[in-house]
């Protein structure tokens, strides 16, 4: 669970009304503007991601350095090395240029580009990441639906009473939890996942992936059981507000039947806002999961992020910044293009 | 206000008496949303519970000098919750962690809301460039990872509470301030604002006088629902290990409990009462905002 | 909603189908473990082979031997290359590794090193003392080179290698550490083709070429490191087959791998916790390890830190450079109960600089030295220093103010946080103030001087010169923008003068003499306050290892011993039983998932018949 949980909440109202776009041949443009909105935040997440960090206190030369005696033409033969002895803004227009050719650096404690150590852990994200949110969002949906189909019911009640409830538990907590019953095993329950990892090491072809969907289970329940509430509410008022609608009670009128009406009308109608918020999700999820994967030692960029702060590895804290706020900044860029293509409405 | 309280009949009187009334009815249909109601007596018990905690528990609960038992025991008669590392009451514990755990939930969701509605109500109220960078601003810190975010303040500064109440503050404006905003705007197209301006109202008189009475209870929603996730988010850096070691929260346990291997040697009673106290908070919490949008705005239908 | 059941069986039918999907998702994830090997990993598996795993946190910071620093790489490195010398498992004595012999000339300046011609590198090449000799002069002459090991060549004059078994290291001042070189020996032929050695990480092309016990043939950051035993090793191959160190960055993650047979050992850093090491104790199967270690746990004081050109800098607290006061401040600190509770018996009182596991350097104080817990006496100490208490019950100090102490403490390190707070409490009693400072990177105000009290400790070396030399004068920084090899800035001439001729003394009874002198002297300073030795608490698998070698041999440690004993002599225990318990485990998985299906169903067909019923209503 993170902080930006129930802000997120209030949000969808805003999302939910969607960007407008009044014609089709304005797409060009609506598009261009999206895509400029979204370069110039990235680059303000560079700057920011290069100034922040710099307030670290430490000297990031004599924590490599260590315990190790070093004379003071050592340590600035090292800062050189580095580019720590330029001024700031000399520091800063170096690191921005070789960043937009995608070289962000070497890694202090690494001794290796960060791109190398990104793309080490990258894969290992997205792949805990991406199937949390294939299924949280599939649940989300489905139980929304079902939710406001039935609003009032005592599945709803018990459906959204849930999605509360697990949506205000800290997901690290819940994961200590399911590794104590589901991986120690209580009284006679054995230990049937793996403690954490993503792999048992020397697996090959098929029994690799099986190895890795069993270190799998764990950290995605924890993460679809913490993230799914919020698409599930999402759904549920989006196709609550949707059933309100005219063309509904005509449709009904006409004597379609309910559920034909709910299949063919109301559910479709009422996903799209709920689209842009799916495409948020997963960018939020990407930078979410540290601390899932600090539960369950999974080796991806939470981890890497967190080592990275404690030395403090400057050129690697920035670029897993860098990446963590892409993520984000990418899928709300793909949410406002997708959203008018989607939205029927947006035709006219 | 004070001067006014004499007059009876005068126009601020008025406005009092309209604003009791909004409160009054306000009340009636909260007190419709069952989930909302049951929120909020939980929240008051626990209210209750933290504010009176040097009664029952008195504040050595946290000694370790004089703790009372052997580290590490299990539940009992003398200990209900067992005891932590130090051999301390962890009943105690969980009740005096209840302290701050609330203090830094509740001020850091002031301070962000704070944040937020400054921004908001000015960015409506003044447009222009102003308005423009103050919403390029938000929507930048929108897009920002929130808890990536809160992890690198909280390692800049050093560890204290403040640092936490901080960085948790000024990671989760950003989404009031837009709400905010965009209440404002609808406010100022209102005639009577207008006539205000006609009148010669200041910019301070507008924004104090009539858009922010009318921002309130959007205010008032927004803060309930960003303690929630400030109580979370205050937890998970404590857990992280960001938060000041020196004192008793509900995540500083769980990060105690982790640190001395309580999840592999399966001693639960260690881990679940902080964690159940995380939990029934933040969802009290959530109940009471639902509840309060649910009465702001019915057509959303959140709780029933 | 009015409508009837027979325009449901579209849905229900979709309904199902994903029902279904979730099931054989649990399946699958059931179905995992009982064709998982993991549990079996140790006696594994359709090959044959003997997998020894070890469940590991800390990164690898570098696979090189010139640039790693951190305890598993130089492990691993221990491991993948043969040093000059080794330790005798049993008592620390040097012991031959790729030297046969050695001897010193008579001024103590040439030391000659005789190779053996029975170590081969794995691609089949001779190891030669013209490997050594490349490695020393590589390290003299390239700065890249010398950034893990560069000071074990600090007093090098000349290295050469006159022939293929005979090595020559002349000095330029006598050195007793010449049989205690812990510098892993490259195969030249293939380090002379790397170009950039402050670059060059040694982890592209596997196997890398090496002459140790075992070869390292794999490695994915923060996964695994896994090495194979090398059947040529002079010594004998290695029992096991295979050796993984496998990552588990959550401590109790590791615990609970060894419970279930994934790992066959856990040592946890730096050492597995009271709580974790009661709750295996009473698992099957599993040994606890609880041996004295090779640390000690010590609380430093700022003596006003300064560099040698003797400019001061940093902001220690002034009343700290008065003896009475440091001294008062320890005998404040009750050791037994840190050992009671903070380390719960996994710890021995702290005595002199030296663990009594090195029992020939091993010092402690005599009765009338000894600073022994009696917070009276500690209060009447700091009245009689003229720190005395105002009306608040605060000690002043001399500038008028409350005295209180940052001390600064390791976020990640739970003994900091519990210690710090007993000293709160401690040494609140005594009317003085404690403001812990928990950083997870205290490198930058420690080597500041920017700090009054500091939790310390060192794993001590078999030699004990490395830990001696860190309170020498000569170890300050140049200047204060140099970084020095200091400990926490202690500069004392008796001590210097004892250092030096320690250093020079090559009669192993006359040094440990000298060594107890210097502790004894380091003791009376009360700038290092030693509170306790922490055991190295580890665990294994009986099931899986049937024996190993800790060191020292009697009661030590397995995990980061100063040689490769206890993975080149761990015996693998015999595979019975094992495929008993997987299938045991594949059917209780089989039925829990059962019943979590049947449970889904359940529910599902309950929800689905209430609902029809409100549908009629």
């Amino acid at each position: 669970m993170t902080a930006d949980a129930t802000p997120a909440l209030v949000e969808d109202r805003q999302t939910a009304a969607g960007p407008r776009v009044r014609e089709r041949s304005a797409y060009p443009r609506y598009l261009a503007g999206k895509v400029a909105g979204a370069a110039v935040s990235l680059l303000a997440v560079l700057v920011t991601s290069f100034f922040l960090f710099r307030l670290i206190p430490g000297d990031p030369v004599k924590t490599m350095t260590g315990g190790r005696q070093v004379s003071a033409e050592q340590l600035a033969a090292y800062r050189e090395e580095f580019g720590l002895d330029l001024p700031l803004w000399r520091q800063f227009t170096d690191y921005s240029g070789k960043a937009l050719t995608g070289d962000f650096g070497t890694s202090y404690q690494f001794r290796a580009p960060v791109v190398d150590k990104i793309t080490e852990a990258l894969p290992n994200t997205l792949l805990l990441t991406g199937t949390a949110f294939v299924l949280y969002t599939a649940l989300g949906i489905f139980l929304g639906t079902r939710s406001a189909w039935r609003r009032g019911g005592l599945g709803d009640r018990v459906n959204t009473g849930l999605a509360l409830t697990l949506y205000s538990i800290p997901s690290f907590w819940l994961g200590l939890l399911l590794i104590i019953v589901l991986s120690v095993g209580i009284g006679p329950l054995p230990g049937l996942f793996p403690t954490g990892g993503m792999e048992s090491g020397g697996e090959e072809g098929f029994a690799y992936v099986l190895d890795v969907a069993h270190h799998l289970v764990l950290p995605v329940v924890t993460l679809v059981a913490v993230e799914y509430g919020q698409t599930l509410l999402v759904t549920r008022s989006a196709l609550l507000d949707e059933m309100g609608s005219d063309y509904l009670t005509t449709a009904r009128a006409k004597g379609l039947r309910d559920d034909l009406v709910r299949r063919r009308h109301a559910v479709p109608n009422a996903l799209l806002p709920t689209v842009t918020l799916i495409f948020i999700n997963l960018g939020r999820t990407v930078a979410g999961v540290i601390l899932v994967e600090t539960v369950f030692s999974w080796p991806g960029l939470g981890g890497l992020f967190y080592q990275a702060l404690s030395v403090p590895d400057l050129p690697l804290v920035q670029g897993l910044f860098f990446v963590f706020a892409a993520a984000v900044i990418l899928m709300n860029t793909l949410a406002d293009l997708v959203y008018p293509l989607l939205d029927p409405r947006v035709a006219r | 206000m004070t001067t006014s309280t004499g007059t009876g009949t005068g126009p601020r009187a008025l406005a009092r008496q309209r604003r009791r009334a909004s409160v009054a009815r306000f009340w009636r249909q909260y007190r419709a949303e069952r989930a909302g109601l049951y929120g909020l007596a939980v929240l008051a018990l626990c209210a209750l519970l933290a504010l009176f905690a040097p009664l029952f528990v008195g504040s050595d609960v946290s000694s370790v000098t004089d703790a009372p038992g052997r580290p590490m025991q299990s539940p009992s008669a003398e200990f209900p919750l067992g005891t932590d590392q130090f051999g301390r009451d962890l009943l105690g514990l969980v009740i005096w962690g209840s302290r701050v755990s609330l203090l830094v939930g509740l001020l850091a969701a002031v301070l962000s809301v704070a944040i937020g509605t400054l921004i908001g109500v000015t960015a409506g109220h003044f447009k222009g460039w102003y308005a423009t960078v103050m919403m390029r601003v938000t929507d930048w810190f929108l897009v920002m990872p929130t808890l990536v975010l809160a992890i690198a303040l909280a390692t800049v500064m050093s560890r204290s509470l403040t640092t936490t109440v901080i960085a948790i503050g000024v990671t989760t404006w950003p989404t009031t301030a837009r709400l905010v905003r965009a209440q404002t705007l609808a406010v100022e197209t209102r005639p009577y604002i207008e006539r205000a301006k006609a009148l010669g109202g200041g910019h301070w008189h507008i924004m104090s006088r009539h858009v922010l009475p009318n921002v309130m209870p959007l205010v008032l929603a927004q803060t309930t629902l960003i303690i929630s996730s400030a109580i979370l988010a205050e937890a998970t850096l404590a857990f992280l290990g960001l938060g000041d070691p020196t004192v008793v929260s509900w995540g500083g346990l769980l990060q105690d409990a982790r640190e001395a291997g309580a999840v592999s040697a399966g001693d639960w009673w260690y881990l679940v009462p902080p964690g159940i106290a995380i939990a029934v908070v933040a969802l009290a919490f959530t109940l009471c905002g639902r509840a309060v949008e649910a009465v702001l705005n019915p057509r959303l239908g959140v709780s029933r | 909603m009015g409508t009837n059941d027979q325009t449901r069986s579209l849905p229900r039918g979709l309904r199902l189908v994903a029902a279904a999907g979730a099931a054989a998702l649990t399946l699958t994830a059931g179905l995992a473990t009982p064709l998982d090997p993991a549990p079996r990993q140790a006696r594994a598996a359709d090959d044959g082979k003997k997998v020894l795993t070890v469940a590991v946190a800390q990164s690898v910071d570098s696979l090189s031997p010139f640039l790693a620093v951190r305890l598993l790489s130089t492990s691993i490195h221990r491991l993948m290359y043969e040093y000059l010398t080794n330790y005798d498992p049993k008592d620390n004595h040097a012991i031959p590794g790729l030297a046969t012999k050695w001897e010193s000339s008579p001024d103590k300046l040439t030391w000659t090193y005789t190779i053996r011609s029975n170590s081969k590198w794995s691609d089949g090449e001779q190891a030669t003392a013209e490997d050594a000799a490349w490695t020393f002069n590589k390290m003299m002459t390239d700065s890249g080179a010398a950034t893990a090991n560069g000071s074990y060549v600090g007093n090098f004059r000349k290295v050469t290698a006159p022939s293929p078994t005979r090595l020559v290291i002349e000095l330029k001042k006598p050195q007793a550490t010449m049989t205690a070189l812990d510098v892993p020996i490259v195969p030249k032929h293939v380090w002379e083709k790397v170009s950039d050695f402050s670059e060059f990480n040694n982890d592209k092309s596997f196997p890398v070429v090496g002459n140790g016990p075992f070869v390292l043939t794999g490695y994915k950051p923060d996964s695994y490191v896994r090495l194979k035993a090398n059947e040529s090793f002079w010594r004998g191959a290695p029992k096991f087959d295979e050796l993984v160190f496998r990552y588990y960055k959550d401590q109790d993650a590791a615990v609970s791998a060894l419970r279930k047979g994934e790992v066959s050992f856990v040592a946890g850093s730096p050492s597995l916790t009271p709580a974790q090491a009661e709750s295996l104790e009473g698992a099957e199967n599993v040994k606890v390890n609880d041996a004295p270690g090779r640390r000690f746990y010590a609380l430093a004081t700022n003596p006003g830190a300064k560099a040698k050109n003797g400019e001061k800098f940093g902001d220690g607290h002034p009343s700290l450079l008065d003896r009475r006061v440091r001294h008062a401040l320890f005998m404040a600190v009750d050791r037994e109960a840190i050992i009671d509770k903070v380390f719960r018996g996994h710890a021995v009182e702290g005595e002199g600089y030296i663990p009594p596991r090195f029992s020939q350097y091993f010092w402690k104080p005599s009765t009338s030295q000894k600073l022994a817990y009696d917070p009276a006496k500690a209060a009447e100490l700091l009245d009689r220093a003229g720190y005395r208490k105002n009306g608040d019950g605060k000690r002043v100090g001399k500038d008028g103010k409350p005295i209180t102490y940052r001390v600064l403490c390791h976020a990640t390190d739970p003994n900091d946080k519990a210690v710090g707070k007993y000293l709160q409490e401690w040494w609140g009693d005594l009317g003085i103030g404690v403001r812990l400072e928990c950083l997870d990177n205290v490198t930058d105000p420690w080597l500041a001087g920017k700090y009054d009290l500091a939790f310390d400790g060192w794993s001590v070396n078999p030699d004990p010169d490395f830990v001696l030399s860190i309170h020498t004068c000569g170890a300050l920084p140049a200047t204060p923008k140099d970084t020095g090899a200091t400990d926490n800035f202690i500069c004392d001439k008796q001590y210097d003068e004892l250092y030096a001729r320690q250093l020079a003394e090559y009669d192993p009874a006359k040094r440990a003499d000298i060594v107890k002198r210097m502790e004894s002297r380091l003791y009376d300073l009360g700038y290092m306050n030693v509170m306790a030795y922490p055991n190295a608490v580890e665990a294994y698998r009986t099931d899986q290892i049937k024996s190993i070698t800790t060191m020292p041999a009697k009661a030590g440690n397995i995990y980061g011993q100063d040689g490769y004993w206890s993975w080149w002599s761990a015996v693998p225990a015999d595979a019975g039983g094992s495929s008993d318990n997987a299938s045991s485990t594949g059917v209780v998985v089989g039925i829990v998932a059962g019943v979590v299906i049947l449970g889904g169903l359940g529910v599902f067909a309950a929800m689905r018949r209430r609902a029809t019923a409100e549908d009629r209503e």
